[in-house]
């Protein structure tokens, strides 16, 4: 009897999708060649629609329930860490190699899924001015979100690009090529997390034909990109970005406070106090 | 009509300002001639008089401004930072020594009334050093566990509308956080920016650490575009601003932009009517409504719309315009013929799309730029007199029904720098504070500044802070 073979979508709106242009592109597994869906102009606009209903809910619930959906999602890759190995060994990587791997992506998510409901704390203030008001600083979310992860065959890359926006309140979308099955496999994991329609949408493909409508798009407010990201492709993006003013930045892949504050916008609210 | 009070002049004597005939740049801790050769006129606003000659900034007064802070950064982030610190406090102490003179300069090189000048931008630009001299011994604590080093050269461009002020901000954080720095003032106020070089010679500053090329936009445009200079900071239009971040595209340079608003005044209907003409008031005409964070939209509840304007228009009528030097003037003269010319053409639009207006009685003297304090009622969100930033003292007027309402329209811009609210309802001022998309919300106040608040905006209001502990961040990367 012979094995049912998965069919890799991307996901966007929280929904599996082909790309509306038909066009795919090839993965070479150690035992299959897989195809995936490249990501077209149409597919980038309708991810961005989605992940604007995604910003309003996913930054209106409590930061103490994104802390229980990203958690839930840990729960959920954990439970399915063999099949993610099993990928990894698959793309070229050993065994020990693609068990740390994974390992260390869960710990990437059970830090971010508790720094929800902190950085705030670590990041906004009382501001001691001069006179008799109350003014705080405090942060808010930038909005929908596009990342360019680094385009290798690593769950702990792919989170490490991926939660700082979504930790903060910001629904995303991300393009992933060579580990675009990994992004896939993950999107299964995110459909069983209780994640509001279209806060993280996964596309899959080469950028090169939508790199103009990604950084053009006004309805997206930031693009992050990887360190090593291409330089002549991040000038692009920056350019077209200022037509709009939009935010751009080489995200720095690290747990730190820094790491989620390009997602960030700061609000200074002043108040007199009297009697 | 409403009476003016009868005052007598009091004018605040020029004497203590004593102007070279012509100024150089100051480079490597020294003025020296423009290679340009080139000098170009600085006049007073108020009476179009000449007050001295500028020197022009071209490609190779650049080039060696920046040379010079490369230098001056090699020895700048050496120094201990307790020795940095203890600089900016010396600074601080030297333009508090200095202030009436500068404010009397910035009185007569902008316009601005002296009340204003000495009793807000002033004291402001001393606080500004004060504050980040502390700030220079304490960088790793600022965030988390996060370790810190400076960009290199600072390249700062600066408006005219607070041309000490903003010099300060810019300048403070920058050395605190170990940079050095290029400053280009705005064309017509280059003066003041002048004097505070003196400063930083009186204050021995190692020579380099601050660099001043004065000139217009060409000399900004030869700063940006400079190789050696490491981050750039600017204030000025959105225009400008988006031109900057693209000719940065790639360049991996540190860019922080604090750029054009149109803020929304929002006056529900419980508001302490009498407090909030006194803040709209100030929030449309401070500085002559050239101020980027102006309040310029009044959005005000139906209910009260015809008291509220009754009460407006009086209190407008109080206004003195005139003099800047004279004590008693609330508005002084607008900054430069160009931007008058700009204020007069958007007021038309406005009168032609419809809108009634409303302006002071009074008289403008003779000479000079001055442009009568002004109320645009009857407008829609499309005209451009409620849409586009006008720098000038023009209020314009919407009305709302209800807090949703409110949000809707003050959020319809692309601007997001500021915004207000006024409420006597604690639980209303939040619930529309949490809705606004502004970087600063001023609630029940106005136009307040303090060097430990941050200040920048959302959207094409630029990015990046200025002010407090998160001002820090636009001058510091972070060490890998």
């Amino acid at each position: 009897m012979s094995e049912v073979r998965k069919t890799y979508k991307m996901y966007v709106g929280n929904s599996f999708v082909r790309s509306e242009s038909g066009r795919t592109y090839s993965i070479e597994l150690s035992s299959e060649i897989i195809e995936l869906p490249q990501a077209s102009r149409k597919d980038v606009r309708d991810a961005v629609s989605q992940a604007k209903k995604g910003y309003e809910s996913w930054s209106s619930l409590s930061p103490y329930n994104r802390a229980q959906i990203l958690y839930r999602l840990s729960e959920m890759i954990e439970g399915r860490k063999a099949s993610y190995i099993e990928l990894l060994k698959e793309s070229g990587i050993k065994n020990n190699e693609a068990k740390k791997d994974i390992d260390e992506a869960i710990e990437i998510l059970i830090w971010y899924a508790g720094i929800t409901d902190k950085w705030e704390q670590l990041s906004g203030n009382l501001n001691p001015v001069a006179g008799s008001y109350f003014n705080i600083s405090h942060q808010e979310p930038l909005g929908v979100i596009f990342i360019f992860p680094r385009d290798t065959v690593s769950l702990k890359s792919l989170l490490l690009s991926l939660l700082p926006p979504l930790s903060v309140g910001c629904s995303s979308i991300s393009l992933s090529k060579t580990a675009g099955a990994l992004a896939v496999m993950l999107a299964e994991d995110l459909n069983n997390s209780d994640l509001p329609l279209g806060v993280w949408n996964i596309l899959t493909g080469s950028y090169s034909n939508i790199i103009e409508d990604i950084s053009k798009h006004v309805e997206i407010k930031g693009i992050g990109v990887n360190m090593d990201f291409d330089n002549k492709d991040f000038t692009i993006i920056q350019s077209n970005a200022s037509e709009s003013v939009k935010r751009t930045f080489r995200m720095n892949e690290r747990l730190n406070l820094l790491s989620l504050h390009p997602f960030l916008e700061t609000k200074t609210v002043w108040h007199p106090k009297g009697k | 009509m409403v009476e003016k009070w009868a005052y007598s002049e009091s004018i605040e004597s020029s004497d203590i300002v004593n102007l070279e005939k012509k100024y150089g740049h100051f480079i490597n801790g020294s003025f020296v001639s423009p290679k340009s050769k080139k000098y170009f006129d600085t006049v007073s606003p108020s009476t179009e008089e000449l007050l001295s000659k500028v020197s022009f900034g071209g490609k190779q007064d650049v080039d060696n401004a920046v040379s010079s802070a490369k230098e001056g950064f090699k020895v700048w982030k050496k120094i201990k930072p307790v020795e940095r610190s203890k600089y900016l406090f010396k600074i601080a102490r030297l333009i508090q020594e200095r202030s009436r003179e500068f404010a009397v300069l910035e009185s007569m090189d902008g316009g601005k009334p002296i009340r204003e000048a000495r009793d807000v931008d002033l004291p402001q630009v001393a606080a500004n050093f004060f504050y980040f001299a502390g700030w220079a011994d304490k960088l790793d604590l600022s965030w988390s566990n996060s370790k810190f080093k400076p960009y290199g050269v600072a390249g700062q461009i600066i408006p005219w509308n607070f041309p000490l002020l903003m010099l300060a901000w810019k300048v403070a954080p920058a050395l605190a956080t170990g940079n050095s720095v290029v400053l280009k003032p705005a064309e017509t106020t280059s003066l003041t920016a002048l004097m505070f070089a003196e400063i930083c010679s009186e204050a021995a500053l190692p020579e380099g650490v601050f660099n001043l090329v004065t000139g217009n936009g060409e000399t900004g445009s030869y700063l940006v575009n400079h190789k050696d200079v490491d981050k750039i900071a600017f204030t000025g239009s959105t225009g400008v601003g988006k031109q900057i971040q693209a000719s940065l595209a790639g360049t991996g340079k540190g860019l922080t932009l604090e750029l054009g608003g149109k803020a929304a005044n929002i006056v529900y209907e419980d508001a302490s009517i009498d407090q909030a003409v006194e803040g709209v008031v100030n929030g449309i005409f401070f500085n002559q409504g050239h101020v980027c964070c102006a309040g310029s939209r009044l959005l005000v509840q139906e209910s009260i719309h015809d008291k509220f304007i009754e009460k407006l228009e009086r209190r407008m009528q109080q206004l003195r315009v005139g003099n800047p030097l004279d004590k008693n003037t609330d508005i002084g003269a607008i900054n430069s013929k160009q931007q008058l010319e700009k204020i007069t053409e958007l007021v038309e639009s406005g009168v032609n799309d419809g809108g009634s207006i409303f302006q002071t009685e009074c008289e403008l003297p003779a000479n000079g730029f001055w442009f009568k304090p002004t109320l645009f009622t009857n407008v829609q969100p499309a005209h451009r007199v409620t849409r586009e930033e006008i720098f000038g003292p023009v209020l314009t007027t919407i009305t709302f029904r209800t807090p949703d309402e409110a949000v809707e329209i003050a959020n319809n811009t692309e601007y997001g720098l500021s915004a207000g609210i006024w409420s006597e309802k604690g639980s209303k001022v939040l619930w529309t504070a949490d809705r606004l998309d502004a970087g600063v919300i001023w609630s029940n106040t106005f136009n307040k500044f303090d060097p430990s608040s941050p200040f920048g905006g959302y959207k094409e209001s630029g990015f990046g802070r200025e002010g407090g502990r998160h001002g820090l961040l636009s001058y510091l990367k972070e060490d890998r």
